[in-house]
């Protein structure tokens, strides 16, 4: 086809503005956090300024960011195990059993899916206030596992569905039980749908910012939580160690991105191709 | 599988959905109903002060014998929604065809600001993925997984994050209010409604046109070329194709898109938290967040987070009538 070459360097074109588009927010966030204030926002812009880490080391040491970012490994390892340790569970079975009960569940799941997060704030406040565990990592985690729990569900059961049913028929008729045939057997060979939807349940949890800065105050925060006071800072140093912070968030995104990048688009083309 | 399995099988996870979703929204629903202020009384405060003992009177709340706080509580009704509502002001707003006093309203003006975002941030999310799908589809084969995981970064960035990202490039004194200098535009963007809306807009869309893109990406592959060089020996242009043989062929992928950035976008939350604080902008999402967070009132919020879920439950419709097609066990 020679006429589809000849327009193919507006493609590129497109293309490239998209890519400045894209990542222009996160680049420039990165160029101005290693500058003192007066040259990240100044008229005219300066498109070279002195270095300085100072608002790193601020917000990591000063401020004890740190703690927030170990407050967020665990939130995270909290939530994607057990997020994939009960829904591989569920997955399974929803993927096996025929009746329909696993019907009506998925339905339900996909209701739970579109619930609006805010709406349960009120009722988690009365619940945790009166066991008293509000304020909690563990709290938290159990609340992002819940909340993952219907997505999680939904692409563990398409995965496990391309499974096919011969193999845990064999494990049983070679005097294996239910679970040991999914512990042995299914779950080997089942890494690229742990990996992909234990890298969507990673993102949710590290990414979330409305439960868990509700839920959690100062020394319970994940990173997201932590920098909710740039959002109004008032005060420039406030303002740049919330830069510098943002920054830091987002450096595991990208090391993740370029690490996982298949597993990533084939989880999102999945639930498209697959319902 | 027996039901006996299955059912040992899925009850960690049935017991997640029950205990901390469904029995939540039925707490909720309680809370909505609930009158519950707390029990204030007059105190008198002496202070030693240089000049002699000072009285001043201030309200405090009654203490309990446990140390708690005392409530008063009405009797439970669903005042809460006829305020949140106030249909004889929307009534009136509608009638007379005031569009502002409707955004004036705070649960309504909530809705407002929610579906226009809705509405206006699907049709530029469908279009602009679809071209870089076929933008991507037309590159040579090495670039494809660069622009490709390029592209994935606004969909995977914290939320938070991304909107403070664009807060800060949108800020006064920042990178694009100086580059639209040189065209002469001056917008203090959180200033306004229109630009402050324009921002939230712009956030959603360069959030999500990756999602979209990467999906009809995933479609064009299995587009069978038989059917375009079929079109392009008839004599059709490359526009007729995209019309008549690409698009319909994604046809099923637009929907699922649609479905899903509609649900999404209903719950748009973080840039509002963070680019205007709700000022001009507040999502139905964000007012449940604000009432309980800023005017600590559960029941209020509460009722708005009932009314919530009643707007989502309509927009569902469609998604649920979809799956339950596909998905009934025959």
């Amino acid at each position: 086809m020679i006429r589809a070459r000849s327009l193919s360097w507006l493609a590129y074109v497109v293309l490239t503005i998209w890519v400045v588009l894209a990542s222009l927010p996160v680049v420039w966030t990165a160029i101005i956090s290693v500058r003192q204030y007066v040259d990240a926002f100044s008229i005219p812009i300066k498109w070279v300024a002195p270095f300085t880490l100072e608002h790193y080391s601020a917000l990591w040491i000063d401020r004890g960011f740190y703690r927030n970012f170990f407050n967020t490994v665990i939130v995270t390892v909290g939530t994607v195990t057990i997020s994939l340790t009960v829904g591989c569970l569920a997955g399974y079975a929803l993927s096996r059993y025929k009746g329909r009960i696993g019907f009506w569940m998925l339905m339900i799941a996909l209701i739970f899916r579109c619930l609006p997060h805010s709406t349960l704030l009120p009722a988690f406040f009365t619940i945790f206030d009166s066991l008293g565990v509000r304020n909690t990592t563990l709290t938290l985690i159990f609340v992002l596992v819940a909340i993952n729990q219907p997505f999680t569900i939904w692409m563990l059961r398409a995965f496990f569905a391309n499974i096919p049913q011969e193999l845990d028929e064999a494990a049983l008729v070679d005097g294996c039980t239910r679970l040991q045939a999914f512990r042995r057997i299914i779950i080997p060979i089942m890494w690229p749908g742990v990996i992909t939807t234990g890298l969507f349940s990673f993102l949710l949890a590290y990414n979330d910012f409305l439960l868990s800065s509700a839920l959690t105050n100062t020394d319970q925060a994940t990173m997201p939580a932590a920098i909710a006071n740039a959002i109004t800072a008032e005060s420039e140093a406030l303002l740049m160690q919330g830069i510098a912070g943002a920054v830091s968030i987002t450096i595991p995104i990208i090391i993740l991105v370029v690490i996982f990048q298949k597993y990533l688009v084939s989880g999102l083309t999945q639930g498209a191709v697959k319902g | 599988m027996r039901f006996s399995t299955f059912l040992s099988f899925i009850s960690p996870s049935l017991g997640l959905l029950l205990g901390l979703l469904l029995a939540p929204l039925l707490i909720t629903f309680y809370l909505s109903t609930q009158h519950c202020n707390l029990d204030m009384q007059e105190v008198v405060v002496k202070e030693q002060t240089p000049f002699g003992v000072q009285e001043t009177k201030t309200i405090k709340a009654k203490i309990g014998s446990d140390g708690k706080a005392l409530t008063i509580c009405a009797p439970p009704s669903l005042s809460h929604y006829a305020k949140l509502l106030d249909t004889e002001r929307l009534g009136k707003a509608i009638s007379s065809g005031n569009w502002r006093d409707i955004q004036a309203m705070e649960f309504w003006g909530a809705m407002e600001f929610t579906l226009f975002y809705v509405i206006v941030t699907t049709p530029f999310v469908l279009a602009l993925g679809l071209l870089l799908a076929l933008c991507v589809n037309a590159s040579v084969e090495r670039l494809k997984s660069f622009w490709i995981a390029a592209s994935l970064l606004p969909f995977v960035i914290t939320p938070v994050v991304g909107a403070l990202a664009i807060k800060w490039l949108f800020k006064d004194n920042g990178l694009i209010p100086y580059l639209l200098t040189f065209i002469n535009v001056n917008i203090f963007w959180m200033a306004e409604a229109w630009s402050a809306r324009l921002l939230i807009v712009l956030y959603g869309v360069w959030h999500v046109v990756p999602f979209a893109f990467i999906v009809l990406y995933a479609g064009l592959q299995s587009l069978p070329s038989e059917a375009v060089e079929a079109a392009h020996l008839d004599g059709a242009n490359r526009w007729q194709i995209l019309r008549y043989v690409t698009i319909p062929h994604l046809m099923p992928l637009i929907a699922f898109i649609t479905l899903i950035h509609v649900m999404d976008a209903y719950r748009v939350f973080e840039p509002v938290a963070v680019l205007t604080q709700g000022t001009f902008t507040k999502s139905v999402q964000y007012l449940t967040y604000h009432v309980l967070m800023n005017e600590d009132n559960p029941s209020k919020a509460s009722a708005a987070a009932v009314l919530t879920i009643v707007g989502i439950s309509v927009l569902l419709i469609p998604l649920l009538r979809k799956t339950w097609k596909e998905y009934q066990p025959t």
